[in-house]
């Protein structure tokens, strides 16, 4: 009887959660720090430092690309559950 | 007895199952968010609801799984027909409910999914036999994705927080020498949309068990032609059903949350709903119908462990997965004895249609006069976040176990 089932679905799901978890959460963890990082170098980018405005720019830019990355990978998985939403396939 | 009489009961059994299951789940979204703070108890309840209503309409995988593939392609075709297979379909299902009261009244841990194909598989195998069933599905759709779905989410959980706690991490020295913290705590905000994915996920994989409930019975009674497809009129019941069970669920746990959670960082709340949220959608869309509770659960503990520190309780995670193992089979019990009585013709019919109202009726007025009370409605993943002891928590036994040690090194020299 188990030679029937289709083993590499559970591959596909193991792959698929551990990549897409990973993932979304690394890629958030990482916008925090840099949020973190661009929220503290205010009070020199307030005194017109241009290290420190440069600093939190860049940092907070950093950190706004990695929110809209998990974003994206959500829209994804949503697409590949449901491709009729996204127009790609009549339900 | 008339076969579109039998498919209505059906179909208000199925549905009132329907709205049980999101009236029990919505702590499985919503414990964490509400435990460390990130949503309002009334609001995550409302986008609960929202959410579950929303998933039940996304994918139909799950429903068609159920339909087409638990029992046997010629037992649906010759011996499940007509007012036969819609009796076998209600018989199932009164056993699920019956299985279900049972254990929410005992307080034993359970799975409504598990019930539900524990009652159908038991009472099919009670009408004619195994070769009913379609074994290999059933193992494939139900039974693996039942043990590798919680152990997947578990590995998930553990390996994002080891990442959402590495990439936050900042050294003490370089902490006091800046000034800047972790901002951990900005991890609350994430909570709102993960703990919204999970209820998303769980209206595509849990609705869409009833729909294929509500399907077999249409096939079984010829309202239908196949099993291949699920009717709008079927997702827009079931949808509701959980959505408005969803949001009744919420009021216990407005009452009740926030004490077997505490020891849950906003960071690891997030990497569990995303693990919980990404397994449940992964399997929906493979047509693996599983317990959303034990998922949740195994996300929980998974990011208890990947906390540096943590340690599992053992005798708990025991105590669990017997739970989990136990519902199947023993619901396909009560099952076969539901189709037993079924199978003596209408007085049986009638007769386990009364047991199962009465049931319902007798825990309803129990549960009115209950007070709401954390240990009568404790949800089972904050269950499950008791398996992992946090570092504090073994910090503390630690230091118990030397203060024992010296005591009684004490005394031993005296």
């Amino acid at each position: 009887m188990l030679e029937l089932i289709d083993w590499s679905k559970f591959l596909q799901v193991l792959e698929a959660t551990i990549f897409f978890a990973v993932g979304v959460v690394g890629l958030f963890s990482l916008g925090i720090r840099l949020l973190t990082n661009a929220q503290h170098s205010v009070p020199g980018a307030n005194k017109g430092k241009s290290a420190a405005v440069r600093a939190e720019v860049l940092n907070r830019l950093g950190a706004y690309v990695a929110f809209g990355l998990c974003l994206v990978a959500l829209g994804y998985g949503i697409m590949l559950v449901a491709p009729w939403i996204f127009g790609l396939e009549t339900k | 007895m008339d076969p579109i009489f039998v498919v209505s009961v059906v179909v208000a059994l199925a549905l009132f199952f329907d709205f049980t299951n999101g009236f029990h789940d919505t702590a499985n979204a919503m414990a964490t968010p509400i435990a460390t703070g990130a949503l309002k108890p009334r609001v995550a309840v409302a986008i609960a609801a929202v959410m579950n209503l929303i998933g039940a309409f996304l994918s139909t995988e799950v429903a068609k799984a159920i339909s087409v593939s638990l029992i046997n392609d010629d037992a649906q075709k010759t011996l499940f027909v007509g007012v036969v297979g819609a009796q076998m379909v209600f018989a199932g299902l009164t056993g699920a409910i019956l299985w279900n009261l049972t254990t929410w009244f005992l307080g034993l841990p359970s799975s409504s999914s598990h019930a539900l194909f524990g009652g159908l598989i038991g009472a099919a195998i009670a009408y004619a036999g195994t070769d009913a069933i379609n074994g290999a599905k059933v193992l494939e759709k139900v039974v693996f994705p039942a043990l590798f779905a919680p152990l997947i989410a578990g590995l998930a959980a553990f390996l994002a927080t080891r990442v959402a706690f590495l990439v936050t991490a900042r050294t003490q020295e370089s902490r006091s020498k800046s000034g800047i913290g972790t901002g951990r705590g900005k991890f609350r905000a994430g909570q709102i949309f993960s703990s919204s994915l999970v209820a998303l996920s769980h209206g595509t994989n849990d609705a869409q068990k009833t729909m294929g409930v509500i399907t077999l019975v249409l096939v079984a009674a010829g309202i239908q032609s196949d099993g291949g497809h699920v009717e709008l009129w079927v997702i827009l019941t079931s949808a509701l059903a959980i959505a408005i069970g969803t949001y009744s669920g919420g009021w216990r746990i407005i009452k009740t949350m926030g004490t077997g959670l505490s020891q849950i960082k906003p960071a690891q709340g997030f990497a569990a709903e995303v693990s919980t949220g990404v397994a449940i959608l992964a399997s929906s869309k493979l047509g693996f119908a599983l317990s959303t509770t034990q998922v949740a659960s195994g996300s929980v503990i998974g990011a208890g462990l990947g906390r540096k520190g943590g340690a599992v309780r053992w005798g708990k995670a025991g105590q669990i997965v017997v739970g989990w193992l136990f519902t199947l089979p023993a619901a396909g019990i009560v099952g076969a004895l539901s189709a037993f009585l079924v199978k003596l013709g209408p007085v049986g019919f009638a007769t386990d249609a009364i047991i199962t109202v009465a049931a319902i009726i007798a825990i309803f007025q129990i549960s009115k006069r209950n007070k709401v009370a954390h240990h009568n409605v404790t949800s089972e993943v904050e269950g499950a976040s008791e398996v992992v002891a946090s570092p504090r928590q073994v910090k503390r036994a630690a230091e118990k176990a030397a203060r024992a040690a010296k005591k009684a090194a004490q005394k031993g020299k005296n």
